[in-house]
């Protein structure tokens, strides 16, 4: 168990160190949450003027809790992106070759993911509140809904680092990131899921993403709405994708 | 009672698809604290050896335990006994050489006291003291080489691999590194595996040498054995009038078989070995003829390649050119030269 807590530690931080020390991976995960909030929130808030739009604590918070959630995931992906440049350089298989328990690795890839998204997050969210977002939830409340956004990082980076580990090429990063982007963007990005209409209300009805967003959306609102279908969604993504990620390690690990 | 070997191969086969197979049923066994040389030409099959060997790759078939630990049941054991620098220092440019050794220190779970004094001891041995805190991707090869030698040994291994750990450096790096190895063997017992395709390397370093070609094999022993095994030494004497030459002729016939180089100049066999050169010396001073140069020939290990396969070994010309400059390390070479 040391063993694989001493490499989880070590990935973790070195995927951390690198994320502060090389601007140009800093400066992007920061910049497009916070770029997606301004666009987002201030250039979309008449939305909130369409009939039976009805979100009390405002546009603002309603658009910071998919742009929180949306940096959580895409924090993952990026580190799938790492895991990937990692295969290419050589650098995976002096990690492959230095740890004894190698299922630390992913651990420590995971754990890297979610310190760059505690930086990242906490920008975002200061940004929001300088841009008068309104909190109507309690303290618990937003408790939860840090803990949706850790839930759904680890679960983006435990699919970034599987798939990255399966392809073991920069060149994954496409395929890394699509599904991500279009689960996301499929929910009820701009308005509740109930003023959808159409064929995309039907998508967005059966996304596994809404009632993370929704419950989201209702904790910061301090009227709470799908959180235990959100939190057990979540708790079997993690459990399907560490299983994922453990194979891509043995796929890796074959390849040699 | 008899040592286990540190490291112990049987019928180690590996595939590749759509490929040769690029290790085809080796054998061997290396005593611990042995230096043992894996010599053979590009594509012989040597770092697939080796990237079995360190957990890397696993086999088609076959079995071998490194430090009594089997390289496929026990790897994460395997790994925690072994040190290995591979063909490509894979390092990460945006890290300093102490953050590696930091890094690789804390993979291998050593205390944060013992990481810091460590990282301390291994840049100080290998020379980086000064470039500790600088970026790896502004390193020399030689530096970057160096590190990753250091990389290996963080965590004390029993075991180290090393997958042509000199390719590409200039003399001197090289003869630091070769004094590195063999203090290693000699100071702390460890017991080194090197895989290289440069003759004198394997020649100066190892206690024994395997000689792998086409995924097999071919040979194995002491250098001096597998020398010994393609016949004895001989002497070339160039006599310093080149019209001695016949009379050069008959005074040595009584040896091994002669060659004649021109210029009056002969190569003649010592069946009984080096000894005979005193005989030699004796002969021609009784017979009072002038010699200009006298020199003894050893057998080299490029003709012990070329005895097993038909072939020189790939790239030597390059390699002992390159090797002139470096000179051998002190203590292993004092050490083994005297057993030959």
């Amino acid at each position: 168990m040391s063993r694989f807590v001493s490499v989880a530690r070590g990935v973790a931080w070195r995927s951390i160190h690198n994320t502060l020390v090389n601007p140009a991976i800093l400066v992007p995960s920061i910049v497009f949450p916070l770029f997606f909030l301004i666009a987002f929130a201030g250039g979309l808030s008449r939305i909130s003027d369409v009939p039976n739009f009805h979100y009390p604590p405002g546009y603002t918070a309603f658009q910071f809790v998919f742009v929180f959630l949306q940096s959580a995931a895409f924090g993952g992906v990026f580190t799938g992106f790492a895991v990937a440049r990692d295969f290419d350089s050589g650098f995976a298989r002096r990690l492959l070759l230095s740890a004894p328990r190698r299922s630390g690795i992913i651990a420590g890839y995971a754990l890297g993911a979610l310190g760059r998204w505690a930086l990242t997050g906490t920008v975002v969210t200061i940004a929001a509140l300088i841009a008068g977002m309104n909190v109507d939830g309690d303290g618990i409340q937003l408790v939860g809904l840090l803990g949706l956004g850790i839930a759904v990082n680890l679960a983006a980076a435990l699919w970034a680092v599987g798939l990255a580990m399966f392809l073991r090429t920069e060149q994954a990063g496409a395929v890394i990131q699509m599904p991500v982007f279009v689960l996301l963007f499929l929910a009820p990005v701009y308005v509740p899921l109930s003023l959808l209409t159409g064929w995309i209300h039907d998508v967005a009805k059966l996304n596994p993403v809404t009632p993370v967003l929704e419950a989201g959306r209702g904790l910061l609102a301090g009227s709470p709405v799908k959180v235990t279908i959100a939190f057990v969604g979540l708790v079997a993504a993690f459990l399907v994708l560490s299983a994922f990620a453990r194979r891509g390690l043995a796929s890796a690990e074959r390849a040699g | 009672m008899t040592r286990e070997p540190a490291i112990e191969v049987e019928k180690l086969v590996r595939e590749f698809r759509k490929g040769p197979r690029a290790v085809d049923g080796i054998d061997l066994a290396v005593a611990p604290g042995e230096i043992y040389g894996f010599l053979g030409p590009n594509g012989a099959g040597k770092s697939t050896t080796v990237l079995m060997l360190t957990t890397l790759l696993p086999p088609t078939s076959g079995h071998a335990t490194v430090g009594g630990f089997d390289i496929i049941r026990q790897g994460a054991q395997v790994r925690a006994t072994i040190g290995a620098a591979l063909q490509e220092a894979a390092l990460d440019a945006i890290l300093t050489g102490r953050e590696h050794l930091m890094l690789q220190a804390t993979l291998q779970g050593l205390r944060s006291p013992e990481r810091r004094e460590r990282t301390r001891a291994l840049l100080e041995r290998v020379g980086l003291t000064e470039a500790a805190d600088r970026r790896v991707g502004g390193y020399s090869g030689g530096m970057k080489r160096r590190l990753d030698l250091a990389l290996a040994l963080v965590h004390s291994p029993r075991i180290l691999f090393l997958d042509e750990p000199t390719t590409g450096l200039d003399p001197q790096s090289r003869s630091a590194l070769w004094e590195e190895v063999a203090r290693l063997a000699r100071d702390e017992g460890m017991t080194v595996f090197l895989t290289t395709q440069y003759l004198e390397e394997a020649d100066v370093l190892a206690d024994r040498i395997g000689i792998i070609d086409h995924g097999h094999i071919v040979a194995e022993g002491t250098p001096a054995q597998l020398k010994a095994n393609i016949g004895g030494p001989s002497v070339e004497v160039t006599p310093a009038e080149p019209d001695d030459g016949g009379r050069l002729t008959e005074l040595l016939s009584q040896f091994g078989e002669m060659r004649h180089n021109g210029n009056g100049s002969v190569t003649v066999q010592l069946p009984g070995g080096e000894a005979e050169l005193a005989d030699i010396i004796r002969i021609l001073d009784r017979a009072d003829l002038r010699v200009e140069t006298l020199q003894l020939q050893q057998p080299s290990l490029d003709d012990v390649f070329l005895a097993q396969t038909g072939r020189k070994l790939e790239g030597s010309a390059d390699g002992a050119e390159n090797e002139g400059d470096a000179p051998a390390p002190e203590g292993r070479r004092g050490r083994r030269r005297r057993g030959r």
